[in-house]
This record gives C-alpha cells, structure tokens and sequence, in this order.
C-alpha cells in the first residue's frame, strides 16, 4: 500500500482520491527563511564576523576612552586614515613590489632546488645516505640566524633577502617532498616492477603523482615562509621593502603606520597562500 | 559473440608463451641484517604447474606461500633451486605474467579506464586495440558505464574488479594473485570467484592463486598446493577431482566430492 502525504499533513491511503486538498502553507518570505538559515544552521556566519566586530569596537573603546597612549596603541580610526596614506603614497609601490619579488622569486628558487635535491636524494642512494644527516640536522636550525651572514655576503640590494627567503622556504619544501617520495606503497612498487616498466615510467607514472600532495602542502607553508624570509632580510638593512617601512616606521614612532603596513602585509601572506592552494586544487584535482 | 573472439585471441605484440611453470628444489633464506639469525622461508620446493592449469597455493601465515608467488613473478631471486616459465628460468619480471595483489593499488589520478590500460602504456602497445578491449573487460566485470570514473568513487570490490582488468588487458600467459580478494568481504570475494572462474574459462591462463581460505582454493582449483610452516615447504599436492571444463557455481560446494576435498586440504594443514 502505498502512502502519501497531502499538504495538511495527514496521511493518506492510495490511490488519492480527488477530494480537494488542504491550500498549501504561503511560502515565507526570503528574509525569514534567510534568518533562520543564519541563526539555526551556520550560525558561525553571523558570529565570526561579529567577533571581530567587537574585538575592533573594544580596542576602539581602549583608544578613545585614553586608556592606552595613543603613541603605544593608535586608535581604529587613525589606523585607518594611515592605511589610506600608506596606500596612496607614491613611495608605497615600489616597496610592496620589492618584498613581492623577493618573497616570489624566493619561493620560486627555494621550490626547483628543494624539489631537485629530493628526486635526486630519493633517486640516488649514494646522495641519500650522504645527504640525509644533513637534512635532519638542518632542518631544525632557524635558518634566519643565517640572515645576518647571507647580508654580508650578498649586500644590502634585492639579491641578499632573496637568498635569505630561500633559505627560510627550502627546507619545508625538501623534508615534505622526500616523505612523498617515500611515501609510494610498497605493493604499487612491485606493480610497476612485475610490469617490467624502466625507473623513468615509474617514476613519472607513479612516485611523481603520490609525492605531489605531500609536495603542495609543503609548497602552501612556504609560501609564507618566504615572506617571513624576505621580511627578515629587510629588518637587517634595506634600501626598500615592506620591512624597511617597518623598521622606519619603528625609529619613527609611527604606531599608525606600522599597524597599517602590518594589514598590507598580512594581505600579501593571505593573497600568497591562495595563490598557492588555487595551483594546489588543479594540479591535484583528483582529490 | 564478438566479445569471446576478443578475448581468447592472442593480442598483438605479447609473445604467446604457454605458461608451464616448473619449480624445482627452490630453497629461500633471508638473512637479517647485522648477523642475526637467517630465516628459511622456503624449503626444498618443487612444483610443476601445466599450461592454462588454476594452482592454488594454500596455508597458514609464514609458510611462504607468497614468497614463492614472488619468485615465479621475478620479483625474488631464489637462493637456490630453478623456477622457469616455458622453459626459460625466471630472472627478472616479464610481460607475459601479470601480478595481482591484496590490494587493487589502483592509481588515484587515473579514471578507471587508464588504471586498465596502465600496462599497455607501459609496453608501449597498439592503444586503440587495447581500449576497445579495456572496455570489453570491465563490461564483463560488470563495470560498464564505470570507464570514465575515478577508483575513489568505487567499492572495493570494483576497485580489485579494475585491477583484474588490468593484469588481464595484455593478455599474459600467466596471472599470478596475492590473496587478491582476501580484503573483501564474503558476498563480494564469491562473486568475484565466480567471475574468476568464469574469464579463466574463456580465456585458458595458468593462474597460480595464492590464499588461506581452504573453501575458495578448493572452489577454484585444478589442484590445491597444501604449505607448511617452519620451515616454509610443500606438504601434499591435492587433486581436485571436480571437472576442469564443467562450470563451476556455488551449488558445487555442497557435492560430497568437494566437501570431501576440503576435509583432505584441512587434515593436512592439522585442522
């Protein structure tokens, strides 16, 4: 027996008769069902925002009520009216662009020679057991210690922080990619083995595709990392830079300025993340 | 049927061997590294296998069954003894025998389609001739309309159905399975038995499949190779004496000869 359920409600026995039915319920108005889709299933949508909201409205209250100095903690607004200056100084562009092609080309550069150095380490046994304590070691050394040296030795121009930006990206890249590499499951090896297929289709048909996940997450976290790398570098002597902004803005006192040099930054490791984890969902699309 | 003709002629570029399989005094040791004490895998070994015959290898953990499948594959060398396939000792893997494992190990970036055809790529073989014949087999799997979709949308039995596409697109003379459908579960592993049975029919490989379910190696089997442990070594060779040509269903297991070859593999094995 078959049942259905007419408008009203009720249950009914089939086959429906032709009785007319109940009027059906007036749809509701958009706004309400817009409410209570916010307010009962993601309420997170309204409420993450809202944090933020007030924590701005709180560190307005701080400001404004004179709890704080304005020299240590400037209030929302003045933040706000040194961003407008900050973005629309003529002197603002070629120092964004100079800590975008240091943390780009040091991503770029940290990425080939990460990626070289593990296919050869995993293809050749010989680097791998020479090279390995090395990697392990390295690893975890802070390698912005390095900065002060990679100063001296490529100078106060571009190229000095573009060697520190590698230096902070490369070793991510490297360890990531190695456990990617080994991460091939045994039975796929004796697939390919037991199909007779030479190092090369192995390599490209199956330990190069199961790497790259491995590969990519590392590729996000550098991202960032070169940016703090290039940062770094600039912290220590520049003649143009985000982080030279900083450290003026720093001697100068600016509160204003550097809190409003810190969003640009900030925005730029979020455009940079995105950037990465857009290449991420095509390359790997299968997941 | 266009779809038989396919299947039991040879395809082109595979060298049409007969798949005997011969073993004889295959010893395996491995010795452990930094001097600890070797293990003896395989002990004193002999097997012959005929042209298009269904072996199974049976028996408990540890008894080598697998490593011996490995060694017929070319994937282990012996220590020593002689396995040869058609006459010529096995050294390195070949063309001719296919290899399937617990596990489908399909590749995650290929449809299911390119996961079939992954041996014809690598062989470098006619394309269009094998993906007609790709799609033939993953209809007779049952798998038709599935071609295009990805193994993470299937069932693990789809996903070791693929895989028994795979080792079967370049028509090898020899299939060699790894406990292929021991990580299935019961409906799915006689279904595929029966599937099994049915493409071993039409398309007259020697199988050499290696499990620890007594029932399935009995079901499938001319002959039940019976192996022991410690060390690994044959115990007994036992006929199966159900027909080989005659279909076989899953009504046979309730026939006295086949329960009576069950008891004889189980009183071997000290069951």
């Amino acid at each position: 027996m078959v049942k259905a359920v007419n408008a009203s409600g009720s249950p009914e026995t089939a086959p429906a008769p032709t009785a007319p039915t109940a009027p059906p319920a007036p749809p509701r108005a958009w706004w309400a069902r817009a409410a209570r889709f916010l307010l009962r299933d993601r309420p997170e949508l309204l409420l993450s925002p809202l944090a933020l909201v007030l924590l701005v409205y709180l560190w307005y209250v701080v400001t404004s009520a004179g709890l704080v100095a304005p020299v240590l903690l400037p209030s929302p607004s003045a933040v706000g009216r040194a961003l407008k200056v900050l973005l629309t100084a003529p002197w603002f562009p070629p120092n964004l662009w100079t800590t975008l092609l240091e943390a780009i080309l040091g991503f770029l550069i940290a990425a080939v020679l990460a990626v070289a150095v593990a296919v050869l380490m995993d293809q050749i046994r010989l680097i791998r057991r020479v090279g390995y304590p090395y990697v392990v070691v390295l690893q975890v050394m802070p390698s912005v210690v390095l900065a002060p040296i990679f100063i001296v030795w490529f100078g106060f121009g571009i190229s000095s922080k573009i060697v520190v930006s590698v230096s902070t990206a490369f070793f991510v890249i490297l360890v990531n990619t190695l456990s990617g590499l080994a991460s091939v499951p045994e039975n796929s090896r004796l697939l390919m083995r037991s199909m007779c297929a030479s190092r090369r289709q192995t390599f490209f048909k199956l330990t190069m595709p199961t790497a790259l996940p491995y590969v990519f997450a590392a590729f996000k976290t550098a991202a960032t990392l070169s940016l703090i790398g290039a940062l770094v570098g600039e912290f220590i002597t520049a003649r143009s830079g985000l982080g030279r902004l900083l450290t003026q803005f720093s001697f100068a006192l600016r509160q204003d300025m550097m809190f409003a040099t810190v969003l640009v930054v900030g925005a730029v490791g979020i455009a940079l993340y995105g950037l990465v984890a857009f290449l991420e969902k095509k390359v790997i699309w299968w997941r | 049927m266009a779809r038989d003709v396919m299947l039991t002629e040879r395809a082109p570029g595979v060298d049409a061997g007969t798949g005997r399989i011969d073993v004889e005094d295959v010893h395996k040791v491995f010795t452990a590294r930094r001097g600890g004490a070797a293990i003896e895998a395989l002990r004193g070994v002999s097997v012959g296998i005929r042209p298009g015959e269904f072996v199974s290898l049976v028996g408990p953990s540890g008894c080598g069954k697998s490593t011996l499948l490995k060694m017929i594959a070319g994937l282990l060398e012996p220590s020593s003894g002689r396995i040869a396939i058609d006459g010529v000792p096995v050294k390195d893997p070949r063309r001719s025998v296919g290899m399937m494992f617990q596990t489908p190990e399909l590749f995650p970036w290929r449809t299911v389609l390119k996961n079939v055809l992954l041996p014809i790529e690598i062989f470098r073989h006619e394309r269009e001739y094998h993906r007609k014949r790709a799609l033939e087999l993953l209809e007779m799997v049952g798998l038709d309309g599935f071609h295009s979709a990805l193994p993470r949308e299937l069932s693990g039995g789809m996903q070791q159905r693929v895989a028994l596409c795979r080792v079967l697109v370049s028509d090898p003379s020899v299939v060699l399975m790894d406990e292929p459908f021991g990580a299935l579960d019961e409906f799915s592993r006689e279904r595929l038995n029966v599937e099994l049975l049915r493409i071993w029919e039409d398309a007259r490989k020697t199988i050499v499949f290696v499990t620890h379910n007594i029932n399935e190696a009995v079901f499938l089997s001319d002959r039940v190779v019976v192996m022991g442990t410690s060390p690994g070594q044959v115990l007994s060779v036992v006929d199966v004496p159900l027909g080989r040509t005659r279909r076989r269903t899953q009504q046979m297991m309730r026939e006295p000869e086949f329960t009576d070859c069950v008891f004889e593999v189980r009183g071997l094995l000290g069951l």
